[in-house]
Formats: C-alpha cells, sequence, structure tokens
C-alpha cells in the first residue's frame, strides 16, 4: 500500500472523522458563536456597572452660565462622560438655524500627560446640541479632566454677514448627556436608517431584478456586471467617494455637488449604495426560480402584466424578498466604515467625537477609541445583537403571514398602467436611479484623483497597513476553508440532523450581528481570558464574521450535490476520504473558491468589527478613515483607488473562473 | 459463493418501522426483484445491505461472512441509483477504474482489468466519453463494467431504469438482466413498475410496510397472489365480497350481500366462512349475446377507454356492481358505450381469499 493510500486509511477511519467533526464544532463554537453571543453574558456579570454607568441618571450638572462676551473665560467642568454644550441666548432659547456661531474658542481636554483638541480656534460651529466625551486617561482615572473653554464669539446673521454685536448676552451651558439617551439616540437613528434604505431598494430594486431576469436586451451582460460594482469597493472607501459626491464638505469645499449637509440623508444614500446589489441579487435569484408559466397562463386568462405581476408572481416572492429585506437591513445596521468616513467629511472639525450624528456602530466606534466605556460598550453591543437578532425572526414571520390584498382588481386602471409609456418609463427610472445613485457616487473617487489638488502619500504606511489587512485577509481565508468546509458537510450530510439543524442556525448568526457589536463582543471574550495581542484579535474578529460565507456557499452547492453518488462510490470500495477528494471536491471546489474570495474581500473592506476590537488597528479601511478623519483627502483617495484595484482584480478573476467552470 | 442472507432485520426511523423482522435469502446468481408501492422500504432494504444505513436490529451476512460492522467499501456490492450514478465528471475509462483507483492497486493491474472490462461491454473505443456523451445502453453498460471492475460480485439497483424514457426502458431492461447474467453477478433490483418486475425477475418479493408479503417467481406472483393486495398489484383486478355457502364439483360457491352467487376457485376456507374473491381484468370476459349460466351477468358498458395495446371497459352489471374488463384494442371495436352485454367470469381465474384484517377497501390502498 502506497504512503498516500495508507494517510488517506487513517484519516479516513471512523475515529479520525469523529475527532475531526469533532474540533471542527469545537473551533466553531469557540472561535465564532460563543465570542459573538458572549457580550450578552455581560448583563449577567457586570449589570451593576451597566446600572450605574448607563440607566442612573447622573446628578444634575451645574449648568454653568458664561456671558460669551465678558472676556477670557475659563470654563471648567468636572464631570461625567459626555459634556453637552448648548448654546443660547438670554430666554433660554436655543440659537438655531439659520443662524450660525463662530466659536473662537478651544476645547481641549487637559491631563497628565497630553492635550487633546477638540475643537480648534476658528472652527465654524452649526448651533444644536454636541457631545463631546470627556476620555479617561489609564494614568489618570478620576473623573477629574478638565475642559477648558475660551471664549470670544462672533456671529453671522442667515445671510452669512458677520455682525459686530447682537442683542443680549449668549450663553454656553456645559452638562452632562446621559449614556442612556446617547445610546437610545444612535439606534433609533440606525433603524430608522435601515428601514428607509430596505424600502428605497425593494421600490428601485424590484424593476430592476424583473428587467435582469424578464427581459431581453443588448447590454443586459454588462448592466449584470454593474449592479456588483458597488460590491468590489470597500465601504470605507464607497463612503468617502459618496460623501465627496453629494455633500457639503467643510473641509475641501467644492469638491463634489454640495447638496446636502445633512448626516441623515447622506448616510441614507450611501447604504444604499452597498445595499442595493444585494436587494437586487435576492430578488432576481427567486425571480428566476419561478416558473414563467404562471405567468403565461395568467396572461393568456385575460390579466394585463401589472395584475399578472401583482397576483402572480409578488406572491411567490416571498422567500426572495424576506433574504433582501434581511441582507439590506443587516448590512445597513452593520456598516461602520463607510458611515465614519461619511460623517467626519460633514464635520468642520478634527475631532473624531463631535459627529453631527451618531449611529450604533459608530458610537461603539468612538467609545471603544477613547478607551474605557465598557459597560456603554457591552449594552450598545448587546442591543444591536439581540435586536437583530430578533428582526431575523420577525421579518420572517410578518412576510411569510402578510397577505397581499389579492382579491381585488382594477382591470382598468390595472390595463391602463401595463401599457404604452408607463412600463418603460418604469425601466428608465430604475437605470436612471442605478446610474445617478449607484454608479456616479461610487466611482467620483476617481475624478476626485484625477482632477484634485495633489497632495504628498504616506506610502509606507499605506503599504505598512496594506501588509497588514492582507496577512489578515489570508489567515481568516485559509482558516475558513480548513473549518468551514468540514462544517458545511457536516451541516448537509450530517447523520444527526438535529445537529445540523442547530449548525445551520447558528451559522447564519454572524451574518446578522452588526460587525462592530460583534468585534465589542468579541474582545470582550478574549480580553476575558487575557488575550490581547492585537493582531490575533482582528484576526479572530475578521474569522467570525466571514466565517458563514464558506460555509453557506459549500452548504449551497453540496445541497445540489446528488448524495447518491458518494453512496455508490463507497460501495465501489473508496473510503470517505477517497470520495472527498474524488467525488465531492469537483462538484464544490469552485463554491469553496467563491467563498473564500468573498471571505478575502470582506475582510480587506471591513472596518467596524476591525475599530470595536483594538483600539488602534492599523488595516487600510481603517488608514483611510482615519486619513478622511483629518481631512488628508487626496492620499486617502489614492489609497482608496488602490484598494479598490486590489479588490477587482481579485473579483474579476473569480468570475473568470467561475464562469470557466460552468463551461 | 456470494449469497446474501438476511435475519431477523429491522430498521426504525423515529417512530417509522421501514423494515420490520425481514428474513430473506439471495442466492448467487440470482436476479431478484423487490417490487411494492411507495413507502413500502424498497430502497431502505437495498440501503442496509450495501452498508449506507445501520440497521436497529438483526444481522445481515454476505458470502457466509456478517457484515452488520463493515463499512460500505468492504462489503463487496456495488449499489446504482437512477442512472447508475456514473460519475458525471469522469469519462467512460474514469469511471470504469475507479473501484481499483479507491483500493490503491498498481497501475498497471488497473490498467489490464479496465481494459479488459471495457472491452467485455464494447465500450473501449468509448473510454474517453463522459456519462452525458454516452447513450442510456451504453452508460448502462458502464455501470456494470465499473461494478465488475471493482470486485463486486452483488448489484444493488435502486429504480435504474425509472428516469429513462418508456421505449428505451422496455429495451434496457432485456440487456441489463442480459448482462448480470453473462457476467454471473447477483442482482438485487428495486422497482414499483410490475410489469418492468414480472419481465425481469427470476424471482420477486413483494414488500409492503417493510414485510414481505410474498415471494415467488413473477409466475406464481401473478397466478397464485397471496392477497387481495398482490392480486390487484400485479395486474388489477375486480373483486367480490361474501360468505362461502358451498362446494361445487371443482371449487367453490360466494353469496354475495344481496343474494347473487359466484362459482370461485378452490379454497381451504370452511363454508360460512367471510371471503373475498378475485379476478383479473384481463380475465374478466366480456360477450355479446346474453347468456344465463354460471357466472354469467347481464350488464352495460358505461365507460370506454383506450390505452394504448389494452382498453379498459367499466361495466355496470345489472345487480348494482361494478367491473372492469381489459381487451386487446384490437378488437375492442367490438363494443361500445351504451352496449348491452354479458359478463362472465372463469370460475378458475376468481381466485379465493379470507376478508383482509382492515377490511378490503384499506387492503387495496396503496400507501
Amino acid at each position: 500500500m502506497s504512503l498516500a493510500k495508507r494517510i488517506e486509511s487513517v484519516l479516513s477511519r471512523k475515529g479520525t472523522v469523529k475527532a475531526w467533526y469533532g474540533i471542527v464544532i469545537l473551533f466553531f463554537l469557540v472561535m465564532v458563536i460563543i465570542p459573538t453571543l458572549f457580550v450578552l453574558s455581560y448583563a449577567i456579570t457586570d449589570w451593576n456597572n451597566i446600572q450605574s454607568d448607563i440607566f442612573t441618571t447622573p446628578p444634575e450638572p451645574t449648568p454653568q452660565l458664561i456671558i460669551l462676551e465678558s472676556g477670557n473665560t475659563k470654563l471648567a467642568f468636572h464631570t461625567y462622560d459626555i459634556i453637552d454644550i448648548t448654546i443660547y441666548n438670554q430666554l433660554g432659547v436655543v440659537i438655531d438655524s439659520p443662524g450660525t456661531v463662530r466659536l473662537n474658542y478651544t476645547v481641549f481636554e487637559n491631563t497628565d500627560d497630553s492635550v487633546k483638541t477638540y475643537f480648534s480656534k476658528g472652527d465654524e460651529l452649526p448651533s444644536g446640541n454636541y457631545n463631546i466625551p470627556i476620555l479617561a486617561n489609564s494614568t489618570h482615572n478620576e473623573i477629574n479632566h478638565v475642559g477648558t473653554v475660551t471664549q470670544n464669539v462672533t456671529m453671522r446673521d442667515a445671510s452669512g454677514n458677520y455682525l459686530d454685536s447682537w442683542e443680549g448676552p449668549l450663553y454656553l451651558r456645559a452638562g452632562s448627556a446621559r449614556p442612556m439617551d446617547l445610546i437610545w439616540d444612535a439606534m433609533k437613528v440606525s433603524f430608522v436608517i435601515a428601514t428607509i434604505v430596505t424600502i428605497i431598494d425593494f421600490i428601485a430594486g424590484l424593476p430592476m431584478a424583473w428587467l435582469m431576469v424578464r427581459k431581453n436586451f443588448r447590454g443586459k451582460k454588462y448592466l449584470d456586471t454593474l449592479i456588483d460594482m458597488p460590491l468590489a469597493i470597500p465601504t470605507a472607501a464607497l463612503g468617502f467617494s459618496t460623501a465627496l459626491f453629494w455633500a457639503v464638505t467643510p473641509k475641501i469645499p467644492g469638491a463634489g455637488l454640495g447638496l446636502t449637509s445633512s448626516p441623515f440623508i447622506l448616510i441614507i444614500l450611501l447604504h444604499i449604495v452597498f445595499s442595493y446589489p444585494y436587494m437586487v441579487r435576492s430578488l432576481a435569484a427567486i425571480l428566476h426560480e419561478i416558473d414563467i408559466n404562471y405567468e403565461v397562463a395568467a396572461q393568456t386568462l385575460g390579466a394585463p402584466p401589472l395584475t399578472v405581476a401583482r397576483t402572480i408572481t409578488l406572491p411567490l416572492f416571498r422567500a426572495g424578498l424576506v433574504t433582501g429585506i434581511i441582507l439590506c437591513f443587516s448590512r445597513s445596521l452593520s456598516e461602520t466604515g463607510g458611515t465614519v468616513a461619511a460623517l467626519a467629511m460633514l464635520t468642520p472639525w478634527l475631532s473624531d467625537m463631535a459627529y453631527p450624528m451618531q449611529t450604533g456602530p459608530t458610537l461603539i466606534g468612538a467609545w471603544k477609541h477613547a478607551g474605557g466605556f465598557e459597560p456603554q460598550l457591552a449594552f450598545t453591543a448587546m442591543l444591536l445583537v439581540l435586536i437583530s437578532l430578533a428582526l431575523l425572526v420577525v421579518v420572517k414571520i410578518v412576510i411569510m403571514k402578510f397577505k397581499l390584498p389579492l382579491r381585488k382588481v382594477m382591470p382598468g386602471p390595472e390595463r391602463l398602467l401595463s401599457k404604452g409609456a408607463v412600463p418603460k418609463l418604469k425601466d428608465a427610472l430604475a437605470m436612471i436611479f442605478m446610474v445617478l445613485v449607484l454608479l456616479i457616487p461610487s466611482f467620483f473617487i476617481f475624478s476626485f484623483v484625477f482632477t484634485g489638488e495633489p497632495a504628498p502619500v504616506d506610502w509606507g504606511t499605506f503599504w505598512l497597513s496594506m501588509g497588514f489587512s492582507f496577512l489578515v485577509a489570508g489567515v481568516i481565508t485559509l482558516l475558513n476553508i480548513l473549518f468551514g468546509v468540514p462544517l458545511a458537510i457536516l451541516i448537509v450530510r450530517g447523520k444527526n440532523k438535529m445537529l445540523s439543524n442547530i449548525l445551520d442556525v447558528l451559522v447564519n448568526m454572524p451574518l446578522i450581528v452588526p460587525t462592530a457589536a460583534l468585534g465589542v463582543s468579541l474582545g470582550m471574550f478574549w480580553n476575558s481570558m487575557s488575550i490581547e495581542m492585537a493582531l490575533f484579535l482582528v484576526i479572530s474578529a475578521h474569522l467570525a464574521f466571514t466565517f458563514p460565507l464558506v460555509v453557506r456557499n459549500v452548504a449551497g452547492a453540496l445541497e445540489e450535490l446528488d448524495p447518491t453518488y458518494e453512496e455508490t462510490a463507497r460501495t465501489l470500495g473508496a473510503k470517505p476520504m477517497f470520495v472527498f477528494k474524488k467525488i465531492m471536491y469537483p462538484s464544490i471546489k469552485f463554491s469553496i473558491l467563491a467563498g473564500a474570495i468573498m471571505a478575502f474581500t470582506r475582510s480587506l473592506g471591513e472596518t467596524g468589527a476591525t475599530l470595536a476590537v483594538v483600539k488602534d488597528a492599523n488595516t487600510v479601511p481603517v488608514y483611510i478613515v482615519g486619513l478622511v478623519k483629518v481631512g488628508s483627502y487626496y492620499p486617502a483617495a489614492l489609497a482608496c483607488i488602490v484598494l479598490i484595484a486590489i479588490t477587482f482584480i481579485t473579483m474579476m478573476v473569480m468570475r473568470y473562473i467561475t464562469r470557466k467552470a460552468e463551461r | 459463493m456470494p449469497e446474501i442472507i438476511i435475519r431477523n432485520l429491522k430498521k426504525v426511523f423515529g417512530d417509522l418501522v421501514a423494515i420490520d423482522s425481514l428474513d430473506l435469502t439471495v442466492k448467487d446468481g440470482e436476479y431478484l426483484t423487490i417490487l411494492g408501492p411507495t413507502g413500502a422500504g424498497k430502497t431502505t432494504l437495498l440501503r442496509l445491505i450495501a452498508g449506507l444505513e445501520k440497521q436497529t436490529s438483526g444481522s445481515i451476512h454476505i458470502d457466509g461472512k456478517c457484515v452488520d460492522e463493515l463499512p460500505p467499501e468492504d462489503r463487496m456490492v456495488t449499489f446504482l441509483s437512477q442512472t447508475y450514478s456514473l460519475f458525471p465528471h469522469m469519462n467512460a475509462w474514469q469511471n470504469t477504474i475507479f473501484g481499483p483507483i479507491a483500493r490503491g492497486w498498481d497501475s498497471e493491474k488497473v490498467d489490464i482489468i479496465g481494459r479488459e472490462m471495457l472491452e467485455m461491454v464494447h465500450l473501449y473505443d468509448r473510454k474517453d466519453a463522459l456519462p452525458h456523451e454516452l447513450s442510456g445502453g451504453m452508460q448502462q453498460r458502464n455501470a456494470l463494467a465499473r461494478a465488475l471492475c471493482a470486485d463486486a460480485r452483488i448489484l444493488l439497483l435502486d429504480e435504474p431504469l425509472r428516469a429513462l424514457d418508456a421505449r428505451l426502458r422496455l429495451d434496457l431492461r432485456h440487456e441489463l438482466k442480459k448482462l448480470v447474467k453473462d457476467m454471473g453477478m447477483t442482482a438485487i433490483h428495486v422497482t414499483h413498475d410490475q410489469e418492468e418486475a414480472l419481465t425481469i425477475s427470476d424471482r420477486i418479493i413483494m414488500l409492503r410496510d417493510g414485510k414481505i408479503i410474498q415471494s415467488g417467481t413473477p409466475q406464481e406472483m401473478f397466478n397464485k397472489p397471496a392477497s387481495p393486495f398482490i392480486h390487484h398489484f400485479i395486474g388489477e383486478a375486480n373483486f367480490m365480497e361474501g360468505t362461502l355457502t358451498g362446494k361445487t364439483g371443482t371449487g367453490s360457491r360466494l353469496t354475495g350481500e344481496s343474494g347473487r352467487t359466484y362459482d370461485i376457485a378452490a379454497t381451504n376456507l370452511e363454508v360460512g366462512a367471510k371471503a373475498v374473491a378475485g379476478i383479473k381484468t384481463e380475465f374478466t370476459i366480456m360477450e355479446k349475446e346474453a347468456k344465463d349460466g354460471v357466472n354469467d351477468f347481464p350488464g352495460t358498458v358505461e365507460r370506454k377507454l383506450f390505452l394504448g395495446r389494452f382498453t379498459d371497459f367499466e361495466i355496470a352489471l345489472d345487480n348494482g356492481h361494478v367491473v372492469h374488463a381489459r381487451l386487446p384494442s384490437s378488437i375492442a371495436h367490438k363494443f361500445d358505450e351504451g352496449d348491452k352485454i354479458n359478463v362472465h367470469f372463469d370460475p378458475e381465474r376468481l381466485l379465493v381469499f379470507p376478508v383482509p384484517e382492515k377490511g378490503l377497501k384499506a387492503e387495496l390502498e396503496m400507501m
């Protein structure tokens, strides 16, 4: 017997196979599932901290009323995590638009060993509420930080002219905001945005999916590729590019259209860009499955196309709709890097704390970056985990139970809407939406680099972070294959159906949990075991959220593969390992490849989990977001383009290989 | 001698008893068919023999050796599903030598035996063809060559002809049996097609609810079914229920509820016992002229259904009973819907059974 046969025979032994599956399950639980959900245990072990740091209302802050015209006044506050600064007039009315207050003051934190500046002199501060956290410091743990405000305020009127004087004094009040209010606001923002994004995705995505599946036209192939384009771009770059295109960018004015300074609208526009392809793909996939003969039958029975679509096709559509909604919603809920980049661009000062708005993940990023804030991080992550898991269940139930008003048919109007210009208009709108909202904002970054003012780029740091990113992505891809493939086999071919079903449900979990929350949870898990090595933490975080990709892909392919081939091979004398090598592997190798490349590119583009697990990890997206924050747009754009190019080449290679395989 | 001996075999899936205390001996070189309705446990029995499922209790011996603890690869049986499970990504040659390669035989020996087997089934010149490039017959020969090459002497065929179209199915079933016999293999062939079972088998076992309810040659199964169910499953039958009221010269007499009497075949049942008599539709005779003899009943043709080679007639007898008769289509033109006719049952063909436990209707249900 040759050596290879001998190894095969050892590996095929019942005991070896069982032991290997045991290791795989153990790996899955310890590296993926338990760390993902570990944060929930914080509620039990450290409820006191949550209680005291989040729910307990801090003592009413002493409003320190400073009359801003009275020369240089030092504002000292001894207070809690977050300082709430409100500028208001003598009647207590908050100064609101359209007036703008220009503060000639500097807010900084003065600790033992460093001075941290939040606002620089000359920053323009739109009126409203600002959240400025006072940082805990490792050498200076007392809540005794001193922030100093030197005043001198000038004011502009609605038309932008500076006023020499104003009627009555202005006041600056410093007080503390409750963390719970911040968390609650961020959650609200996250969910409202995710909901709006999902609805828009559906409305704009349905005609596009229809066009892709039910119509034939020239250039369909290219449209197919174009839809996936935004997926090839890391979200940090997307956020940067989209904000550059749409937003008013105070740090470099006039870079793009400058249409909006609303963070809310900007983030919605951004989230549509990277979630829309998922919706179109999910809907197209299920539309493809629906037998066109039903539609033909309904049409020959006299129903106009719109009635057919509404009463026949859409009700059969639910499974795809559930997938699309869950994917879009969870992607929007989870995204960090692009959102941080876009928000930073709206903010005139160099702080990464005082965004005009926070989402759940950006709040986690900010707190983590500041250091300390463990109860706040844990609680926010916990809420995100629980709500996203509940969402999965609720969406499934609601969509499956929801009844469309099928009985009511309006033959007249529906016939009218099915004819002439209306369907053409619908198709045209779908195309315009895609070009204007997806494609141009995604690639605007290129025009910026070609037309923008060149600035020096620190390539050394860039390539260092590129190396770090590739190391992480490479390691997690290998681990994904090594453990993901056996897990997929166990899920699809396992003899114990109960175990398979449980694993099947569990494996989807990291897909739905927002990556920032996953990062927090995972960081806590490993810290509880005193493991704090940055490389290990980043790798395990990336492993956790990419793990479902390989498993899902391979499990999908295995479900398609008729098990009788494997059984016949066994009865012809092949040991299990040989069956895997000769029968199973040739059929699933492209799915392994597809899953591996998805995991690789997702890891390359991820920001949220990286920031949440380690304070200062050095991956490319983090590097890009850092550049955007300090206003170095040109180097950031160049870094983005290099990253896009690399991701794009990887995806093209995958397409080429899988296409070749299909032939 | 690759003889299979199965003793007291039982397989339970959750609450479902798939195979129930089954005993079976398959002789060397025999072509055995397992016939039965969907859900009877046919495929489960094959999978147990192949080692793809583990039995709950009982034992299987192959070639005098207990194989209960052996994995599928060491049992020397080959399991083939629909279209023979030829590996779609391998050509005829790679498929054929799969077994020897899997067992790690040295390559010279593999080349010799592979060539020998492919030549034997006349496929050597197509050795580079992928399965989908081969015709149905070639695929069948390739699969058998592959099984032989793997040193298997027992073939387990799970509805191998099911995926083929009707015409090809007829041709290939004869070739399949011929090849198996020529190669000296033992075959167990699972099917739910009674016609296929009748034409191909040395012996048929009829499986229902995990139990063997009859075993015998095709002729025995057809002519001497052990229960009304088998009588109806292998060729359709008309049934009459009643009480045994006497003996005739060569047979017995059955009286139905409404008082009509039938002369039927001989039986061991006592006079006075409740009984069921059944006759295959082929043997239900239709005559133009009215008669008034034994087992003659007047009736009207209600429906005439053309089935191709045969035509099925639904006849309402004047006594209220509805029966079916089947005639070759070549003579079916003699009768039309609405015709008044005479129906005759040959007493010899009216087989008698005790009344089934759950009643006749439940007995005849296919599930």
